[in-house]
């Protein structure tokens, strides 16, 4: 029984629904049923999709479960230290052979239903009773756990695709590594989650939250006024030097955008101790980053890698937007530290994502509501058919930047989000990765290369 | 007493109940917060109800298998309140303001308290006290989240007022079943 990895197609109808000239977005790309399966088969079975951070599952047999688009699917360290992902369903009968978070040190899985056992390989190691023992046309050794097309991992995030034709992860992040950089490489020894995770569920379209962060810090000063003055006592403020500094910048639809004011996300965790560290901490990454990614570190920013995997610099938190059908969403949230940072400080960032970007935080707080209706009221048959506006920052685009990647001048803009829904219309217009890999969406150089 | 402070550890198999006149005013403290907590009263919840000392955790709920060492929780890790009076505050101060969306137009709340059981320690007038709580919220026409669980209370009377020095809370969810929890519990 051979893995079967589903082929992509091509939705030239559905990729119409972004218009570019115009900026605008259809939006029946949050609420149809058709269109959402499509993006399960364009989107979430080819692109690279977070599974873990090394730190969770350390040991041989550590494990955890997770899903990448709605598919069930077990991550394990195996003995010689490398990470195998499967899909967590029997091939028997189907059904899931891991029915908890998480775990360590397992020796492998075993189906309820009948007794089927796997090694934390996903190999078939034996079966209940001995009516297979004695089927002579039984061939066990043909018959697993279906693992990931391919795994992989960058500065200790592992990530996976179900597409064996997909470039490798760092062809898929392209220059935006150097962004990814900011938190993942600012100093040394590396980064870890603390503590477990938080998950929720909010019934809205999971592209709600992802263009959220890839670049809508707009909506910071009007959603969340209320924490802003619970913690800060007063609104948020992106800087004397916003007009020279502040930028979005966006590489094959995953974007971030900064106001490279030094502290202004870790200032809202509203713990003293911590902003004092992410100033030192700053002033140290100089010499690895640079100075632009060095005031990056705690800046009001935020980020989403394509499609569903978003973190707050500063603030910390790391988080997935399952999608659970066109209307919900299940929110897996982590806290992510550099792993040399005193334990007083590591746990001052699991606080501080606690009370701010947590269901209980005075941020996240105010995010869910708005997400749901602006899914829920495309129910509407007439309503579903107005387009939504994504023209902010029209004409800002920063040619002559240094920085890797589409980047624009002010982070108060919709650049990256009109980036984001770009690369979710070459997802489902494209059949092949060649195509996906030098479209609109493509770094300005490698475009220019391919046009050559 | 230092043990039963501990936030991480459990009350156990407690075997001191109260007397009848005890129990009936830790019956109605919990009663009266709840009322409070109805009505949105927060700043007058922690004002009058909780103490400066206060440790108040609501950890997540993980599904692990019945042998795993590590439980379906654990102090130190995640949580959804793991708070002091600080934070207690902070989260109160947001829905002091106008702009708590979330909250405005306001939400239907019911606390529902239940299978209360009060229990004396070593300490006079500190009371040990197990409850177990519905929590409807209801907002805009038909948005409903519903939290059952159970709580581990240690009630502490000073200067004649009882008030609430440790919370446990333990919810039956393990993927929280809502977008958030503008409440407290």
């Amino acid at each position: 029984m051979r893995p079967v990895y589903p082929r992509a197609s091509s939705y030239p109808d559905f990729a119409r629904l972004v218009d570019r000239d115009k900026a605008q977005v259809d939006r029946r790309v949050f609420v149809d049923k058709a269109i959402y399966q499509a993006e399960l088969q364009q989107i979430f079975a080819r692109a690279w999709l977070f599974l873990a951070h090394e730190s969770q599952i350390p040991n041989p047999g550590d494990f955890l479960r997770t899903s990448m688009g709605e598919d069930d699917v077990i991550v394990v360290r195996q003995r010689d230290k490398t990470v195998k992902a499967f899909l967590n369903s029997c091939p028997h009968r189907g059904n899931r052979v891991c029915m908890v978070d998480a775990g360590t040190r397992a020796r492998g899985f075993i189906c309820n239903y009948h007794g089927w056992s796997f090694g934390i390989d996903g190999a078939l190691r034996g079966t209940d009773g001995k009516v297979y023992e004695t089927d002579e046309t039984f061939e066990k050794a043909q018959i697993g756990l279906t693992p990931v097309a391919q795994i992989d991992s960058y500065k200790g995030l592992i990530f996976a695709t179900f597409d064996p034709q997909a470039p490798s992860l760092e062809d898929f992040f392209g220059p935006f590594t150097w962004y990814l950089d900011i938190m993942l490489d600012n100093d040394e020894g590396g980064t870890e989650f603390v503590g477990g995770a938080i998950r929720s569920i909010i019934d809205c379209n999971w592209k709600f939250p992802a263009e959220n962060f890839v670049g809508d810090i707009l909506h910071a000063f009007w959603t969340h006024q209320s924490g802003a003055q619970a913690i800060l006592g007063g609104a948020v403020d992106l800087g004397k030097r916003y007009d020279e500094l502040a930028f979005q910048a966006s590489v094959y639809g995953h974007g971030i955008e900064s106001n490279l004011d030094k502290v202004g996300n870790t200032r809202t965790l509203g713990y003293p101790e911590l902003v004092d560290y992410v100033f030192d901490l700053s002033e140290k990454a100089r010499d690895r980053l640079g100075d632009i990614r060095a005031r990056a570190i705690g800046a009001i920013s935020s980020c989403t890698v394509f499609p569903n995997f978003s973190f707050l610099p500063g603030q910390n938190t790391f988080r997935v937007w399952h999608p659970r059908g066109p209307g919900k969403i299940e929110l897996v949230a982590w806290t992510l530290v550099n792993k040399n940072a005193p334990e007083h400080i590591k746990e001052l960032y699991r606080k501080g994502t606690m009370m701010t970007f947590s269901p209980g935080g005075v941020f996240e707080m105010d995010d869910g509501e708005n997400w749901e209706y602006a899914t829920r009221v495309n129910e509407g048959f007439v309503t579903r058919h107005q387009p939504l506006h994504y023209a902010l920052g029209l004409g800002t685009e920063d040619a002559a930047s240094e920085m890797p990647g589409h980047v624009h001048r002010g982070s108060l803009n919709d650049a990256n989000q009109r980036l984001f829904y770009t690369r979710w219309a070459e997802f489902m217009k494209y059949d092949n990765w060649t195509d996906l890999q030098n479209g609109e969406t493509a770094p300005p150089v490698r475009r220019a290369q391919a046009a050559e | 007493m230092p043990d039963l402070l501990n936030i991480a550890r459990p009350f156990g198999d407690l075997d001191r109940p109260v007397d009848v006149e005890t129990e009936r005013e830790v019956t109605r403290w919990l009663h009266l917060e709840a009322r409070l907590l109805d009505a949105e009263r927060y700043q007058e919840w922690i004002d009058t109800m909780i103490a400066p000392d206060i440790r108040y955790w609501m950890p997540d709920m993980d599904t692990r298998r019945r042998d795993d060492p590590r439980g379906t929780f654990r102090h130190g890790e995640s949580a959804y309140f793991d708070d002091s009076w600080h934070e207690l505050s902070v989260r109160v101060r947001r829905y002091n303001e106008p702009s708590a969306w979330a909250d405005n137009p306001a939400t239907r709340h019911a606390h529902l308290i239940s299978n209360i059981e009060v229990h004396a320690t070593d300490d006079d007038g500190v009371y040990a006290v197990f409850s177990a709580f519905t929590n409807v919220r209801n907002r805009n026409e038909a948005d409903q989240d519903i939290v059952h669980g159970r709580r581990e209370d240690v009630l502490r009377r000073s200067d004649g007022r009882l008030k609430l020095v440790r919370r446990r809370i333990f919810i039956v969810q393990n993927i929280l079943l809502s977008k958030n929890l503008n409440t407290f519990f």
